[in-house]
This record gives structure tokens, C-alpha cells and sequence, in this order.
């Protein structure tokens, strides 16, 4: 199943695609913030003159609004295009790690769009193959943020 | 400037995950379902990916300070953390760029009880 995995990834290797996730809403960046634990009210209350979108809230954010279809989703809870090359597979998923950096602040009004490739595929050992995927996400205004994210698929 | 970073701490419950996955629509199921989790080789749910992200950012930001930016975060994975761990991210300077002023600070993130290393990563912040 893992060699089936890898070599699907291969075969999309550095092909970018595009999804909108919409408009930044202050009501939802609030209620990420604060069931992220944040207090500071300048991330919890959109009324506050000082407020701001929680950086790490369309990085956090896996699909806008209105969600997904029951059909998107694998057994396991997880978007079948998630991790790439791993749709109606029986492998097991989880998260590797991830590098976030910030080029502008996200804003209340911005509409999002989000780029992804994959952008390395790595068999560590005969049970264990790591993606590397590569996410931009801009509004019009330009390129918000950069992601680097890896995916472990067992 | 001091050379660590102040800690930061969360507890997350079951409660914390719930809402956590539903404002960032992940169902993924080693979230909130024990049994699917424990058949997957984990103890229980797992916290999510993007709430230790959370808890590194707050951690570089408290640094930084009111008039700081966080430039970047980066974290890798090492450890699950479940519901009712007490997570707390501690961190040291490692380098100032004297020429931009940026600071990269090592961030690390234990489960109290009994220590173990949730997360290793770094961030970069600049301070105004």
C-alpha cells in the first residue's frame, strides 16, 4: 500500500493547485483564537479597535466555508486530498511538522486563495514515507503567508 | 533582552480538541475518536498539529512583545500530546542578526508529567 502511496505521490510531484478558502471573517479568527486558549482581547474580540486576525488561523484553517461534502472526506476523518497520492488508501496519516512564515498580516475582508505542491517525497524506511508539501496563501493585496508542511503516512 | 523565552502553557481537554477541529474543520478521527485512535497505535486522541503551532506562536510573541512581529515559526512532531496534558513551551535565544535586527529564538514543547518532549521547532522574531 506504502509503495502505491509513494509512487502516486511521485507522479504529482511539483504540480500546484489552487482552492479559495474564502472570506477572513472577524467572528471566526475571534472564536479560533480563543479555542486556540488565547485571552488577549485584541485576538478574541472583534470589537476591539486593536483586534487582529490570529496569525496562525488560515494556516490552522483545513477547508472555508461551506465545508465539505460527506464524499471529500476518508474514512479516517481526513480530506482525501490532503496528503496527496494517499486518496482510498488504507495508510494511516499524521501531521510531521510544520514551517510558517509571515510576508503581510492576514485581514478581516481578505479573500484567501491557497496553492499547494508537493514538493518532496521521502521513503525513510520500508514503513514510512514522508510528503513534503509546499502552501502559499494570498489574498489580493499579494502573498500573506508561506507554509512548509510534512506529512508522515505509515 | 533576556535569553529566554518566558513560557507559555495550555492545557487542552477533550473540550479544547472539539472546538479546536470544528473552527478549523479538521475531523480528522485520532482527534476525538479513542477507540479509531487507539486502533491507529496511539494511547487516545492527539492534539492537534496546529494547536502546539498555536502555543509556539504565543510563546515567540510574548517574546517579541507588544511592538515585536513573529516572522516565522517552525515546528517539528516528536511526541503525541493527549486531552488533559499540561503543555508547555519553554525557549533560549540561539542568534541575533545584528544587520536586521531578527532574533531566532529555540522553542521546545514538553508534556508535564512525566516531561516528554511534544515538539522541537524555532521561530524568528524582530523587535521594535
Amino acid at each position: 500500500m506504502l509503495d502505491l502511496a509513494e509512487e502516486r505521490a511521485r507522479a504529482v510531484l511539483g504540480r500546484w493547485e489552487a482552492r479559495s478558502l474564502g472570506v477572513v471573517r472577524a467572528g471566526a479568527a475571534a472564536e479560533f483564537a480563543r479555542a486556540a486558549g488565547e485571552s488577549a482581547r485584541e485576538l478574541v474580540d472583534p470589537s476591539d479597535p486593536a483586534f487582529v486576525v490570529h496569525p496562525m488561523y488560515l494556516v490552522s484553517l483545513l477547508r472555508g466555508e461551506p465545508g465539505a461534502d460527506a464524499g471529500e472526506l476518508r474514512p479516517d476523518g481526513m480530506y482525501r486530498d490532503e496528503v496527496p497520492g494517499t486518496d482510498g488508501l488504507d495508510v494511516l496519516l499524521m501531521a510531521g511538522g510544520q514551517e510558517v512564515r509571515w510576508t503581510g498580516d492576514v485581514r478581516v475582508g481578505d479573500r484567501i486563495e491557497v496553492r499547494r505542491a508537493l514538493t518532496a517525497v521521502e521513503r525513510k524506511h520500508p514503513g514510512l514515507l514522508l510528503l513534503t508539501v509546499d502552501k502559499t496563501y494570498s489574498a489580493e493585496r499579494g502573498l500573506l503567508v508561506e507554509v512548509t508542511e510534512r506529512f508522515i503516512v505509515r | 533582552m533576556t535569553d529566554h523565552v518566558p513560557a507559555v502553557e495550555l492545557a487542552p481537554d477533550e473540550v479544547t480538541l472539539l472546538r479546536f477541529g470544528a473552527v478549523t474543520r479538521n475531523t480528522h478521527r485520532i482527534h476525538y475518536d479513542t477507540a479509531f485512535a487507539r486502533s491507529e497505535g496511539l494511547d487516545g486522541p492527539v492534539v492537534m498539529a496546529q494547536l502546539h503551532g498555536c502555543l509556539f506562536h504565543r510563546a515567540a510573541a510574548a517574546f517579541a512583545g507588544e511592538k515585536g512581529r513573529v516572522l516565522s515559526v517552525a515546528w517539528q512532531n516528536r511526541a503525541p500530546a493527549h486531552p488533559g496534558d499540561r503543555l508547555r513551551v519553554t525557549g533560549t535565544v540561539r542568534e541575533v542578526d545584528p544587520a536586521t535586527g531578527e532574533i531566532t529564538l529555540d522553542l521546545v514543547e514538553h508534556r508535564e508529567d512525566p516531561g516528554i518532549l511534544c515538539c522541537r521547532g524555532h521561530a524568528v522574531v524582530v523587535l521594535v
